[in-house]
């Protein structure tokens, strides 16, 4: 079943992917694609792929067979080393766990990437860093260190560093899920700001009032497949699978 | 017997700090001294280089760096003495004096002790920060320069502190292929009195015993100070007003 | 000299005999010193417990000198300081009955006890308080929630440690012969003088030393396994 029948071009494409961890089959023939400027929600119950299917497409984790493209490129198979990291540079990867370096503040968790691995210029990476700082409404805590931010805090600094590097496209892994429920808003909104200015995004998330009101589309998946794509308003009101069906119902109750 | 223990270091403070210098080679405390710090700063960089070839995939890296360091940690330190003052001259056609023995046995020995202390280090530090650099397009080498060795060694440093006092105790062992160092100069005392043994080293014991438990004090605050610092207690520190950041920037 | 020849040496009735009789008295010294140091190690971690100050800081600076003075100048403090101190017959006694290894049993032992005493104090401490408290709420009584709660667990945290104090001290055995002590080290030295076979010598003591402690880690493994529990790290 091929789910690519959009217009605009494909962003990340992945053709028949399959992957194992020993006996167990965690990817199942991945057939579908992402578009330019797309917001994609992927949803299912613990367990079901998600997380490892946005996690093979910058490669931390490799798949067995099939492909992924991204922009154009092959993801998959043989890539260069350099090839590889400039790839990865061009994703932005948002951690369920964060993930900020603590022994940077949180300017130089931002700048870090963009001065070591772009050789942009220190004072430009600066002022870069404050711009996006201030666009995740944390500017005057440039200077602190990780440990002394909130969740959503550090979280809201995890998605400037990964913009930082200017990536065309931004995988989010549960980015709310270790969050305290009072922190969820802050991020929330500023994934809907960067959904709203167009940025390609794929979201695992559990936040279905979320992916209802900023999702493009939805992939519901179960057991390493993707079962079920919708736009937001079928999937909610009317979704196809029965497994879709009792997740939704599991979800109200 | 304290008036003995008195009268000798009086007598014979100068070769117990310095040995035997200008007349003969530096000795003593001086030479101890360098011998442990010069050690362990050429042991810092083998160290790393044997953690992460103990933690590489590939084989051809792994196994001989850990048969190195199981090596390292079951044979006596003096059996590893014996070999390098028998296998240096071999390999560089010259004899060499027993102090570059004792710094070349010292290196290795101590890499070996750091190297699993660095590899500790980084296991502790998780996956997450090894993705996060990765992610954002960071090389195996880049992540481990700007991300993973920071965090590891300044997690580390109480131990890598501790490890300096062990190798101060294990210059020791220089004594017995004659190094000139600080053992070995209360032996030379010793000699020459013949008659006050337990006086001579136990000022020996009593000047160990000062640098060493100073030395291991330095590293508990430091361990206390650092696991303050991990548990977030930077909270306390004045954060930067927004003014004086935009000055600084 | 001829090429790389182990059997030159070990075929050698002497020489082998003299490694033989090297490793038996490493052994001896090693066995010796390490039922001392655990002993005594028992036995410290006992005082600390009498609710004395005293007790705690007489521990304490025990602890601290042996842990900070280098083993080989407590071994030279016993053999050449302590010696000359004691009553001549004593002394006299002694040299009949190798001085040299009693002095290296005894040095060796009350250094090491230093650290298995921390390590089985660092052990207990390790369990949380919570544990015996739930052990009493349950109606067990103080022995009882020691030998069923907190025992088993102060044993599983302090093993590590043990096993690698455990492998320091029988490499530190060697130490002994900085005083004299006839053992593996010193026959090796005594052995390559002899045999002029130094690369075979130290290739024989070394495989003998590092077979050794890998089995003292691999025996410490086995028991760390054994007393390892289903989900814990």
């Amino acid at each position: 079943m091929s789910v690519s029948q959009d217009a605009a071009p494909a962003m990340i494409r992945f053709s028949n992917v399959n992957k194992h961890y020993g006996q167990y089959h965690a990817l199942v023939d991945i057939d579908a694609s992402v578009s330019k400027g797309e917001v994609l929600v992927v949803c299912g119950p613990s367990g079901s792929g998600k997380s490892t299917l946005i996690r093979t497409v910058n490669r931390l984790e490799e798949i067995d067979s099939g492909s992924i493209t991204f922009d154009g490129r092959e993801v998959s198979g043989r890539v260069g080393r350099a090839d590889l990291n400039r790839l990865r540079s061009r994703i932005g990867f948002v951690f369920q766990s964060f993930n900020l370096f603590p022994h940077l503040s949180t300017l130089e968790n931002i700048t870090l990437s963009p001065i070591r691995i772009n050789g942009v210029k220190k004072d430009l990476a600066r002022t870069k860093a404050m711009a996006l700082l201030d666009r995740v409404g944390l500017a005057e805590k440039a200077n602190a260190y990780p440990a002394q931010l909130s969740g959503g805090q550090q979280q809201r600094v995890a998605i400037a560093r990964a913009l930082a590097m200017e990536p065309p496209a931004m995988l989010f892994d549960e980015p709310t899920s270790a969050l305290d429920p009072e922190m969820v808003g802050e991020v929330l909104a500023v994934m809907k700001g960067l959904a709203a200015e167009g940025m390609t995004m794929i979201c695992v998330t559990h936040e279905m009032g979320f992916a209802r009101e900023v999702a493009d589309r939805i992939w519901f998946m179960d057991a390493g497949r993707i079962l079920e794509t919708a736009d937001p308003e079928t999937f909610f009101t009317n979704p196809q699978h029965p497994r879709a069906q009792r997740f939704l119902s599991d979800l109200r109750h | 017997m304290i008036e003995n223990i008195v009268s000798i270091v009086q007598e014979n403070w100068l070769l117990l700090l310095i040995g035997q210098y200008p007349n003969g080679p530096l000795g003593g405390l001086a030479s101890t001294f360098i011998l442990s710090v010069l050690s362990i700063v050429l042991a810092f960089p083998v160290g790393i280089l044997l953690a992460l070839a103990r933690l590489s995939p590939w084989r051809a890296v792994l196994w001989p760096a850990t048969a190195f360091v199981y090596v390292a940690r079951g044979v006596p330190l003096l059996m590893l003495i014996l070999w390098v003052y028998f296998m240096v001259p071999l390999l560089i056609g010259r004899t060499v004096p027993g102090f570059v023995t004792m710094l070349v046995t010292l290196v290795l020995y101590e890499a070996a002790f750091l190297s699993e202390i660095i590899r500790a280090g980084i296991l502790a530090l998780g996956r997450g920060q090894m993705e996060a650099a990765r992610s954002l397009g960071h090389g195996y080498f880049g992540a481990m320069r700007w991300v993973i060795l920071p965090q590891a060694l300044y997690n580390m440093l109480p131990s890598i502190l501790s490890q300096f006092v062990s190798t101060i105790k294990e210059t020791t062992l220089g004594y017995v292929i004659n190094v000139p160092e600080l053992t070995f100069a209360a032996n030379q005392i010793n000699n020459r009195l013949l008659t006050q043994p337990f006086e001579v080293f136990a000022i020996l014991a009593i000047v160990y015993y000062v640098i060493c438990w100073s030395l291991t004090k330095a590293a508990t605050t430091l361990e206390r100070r650092i696991a303050a610092k991990r548990a977030g207690t930077r909270r306390i520190a004045p954060e930067l007003r927004p003014q004086a950041l935009t000055a600084e920037l | 000299m001829s090429g790389f020849d182990v059997l030159a040496v070990l075929s050698n009735p002497e020489f082998a005999g003299m490694l033989i009789a090297g490793i038996q008295m490493t052994f001896v010294i090693a066995v010796g010193s390490w039922t001392l140091a655990m002993s005594l190690g028992f036995l410290l971690l006992v005082i600390r417990q009498i609710p004395v100050p005293i007790a705690d800081r007489f521990v304490a600076a025990y602890v601290s000198y042996h842990r900070n003075v280098p083993t080989l100048v407590q071994l030279i403090l016993w053999y050449f300081g302590i010696y000359s101190l004691l009553p001549e017959e004593l002394q006299y006694w002694l040299s009949d009955h190798n001085a040299e290894v009693i002095f290296a049993i005894i040095g060796l032992g009350l250094c090491q006890a230093a650290y298995f005493t921390e390590d089985l104090r660092s052990g207990l401490r390790s369990v949380p308080k919570g544990q015996v408290e739930a052990a009493r709420a349950l109606g067990h009584g103080h022995i009882s929630s020691m030998r069923y709660v907190l025992l088993p667990q102060a044993y599983r945290n302090a093993l590590p440690a043990l096993v690698n104090h455990s492998v320091s001290l029988f490499k530190n055995s060697s130490l002994a012969m900085a005083i004299g002590a006839s053992e593996l080290t010193h026959a090796v030295r005594e052995v390559e003088n002899l045999s002029f076979r130094t690369f075979e010598t130290y290739a024989i003591a070394t495989v003998a030393y590092l077979v050794c402690s890998l089995l003292i880690m691999a025996v410490g493994a086995l028991l760390m396994k054994r007393a390892q529990v289903a989900g814990a790290r």
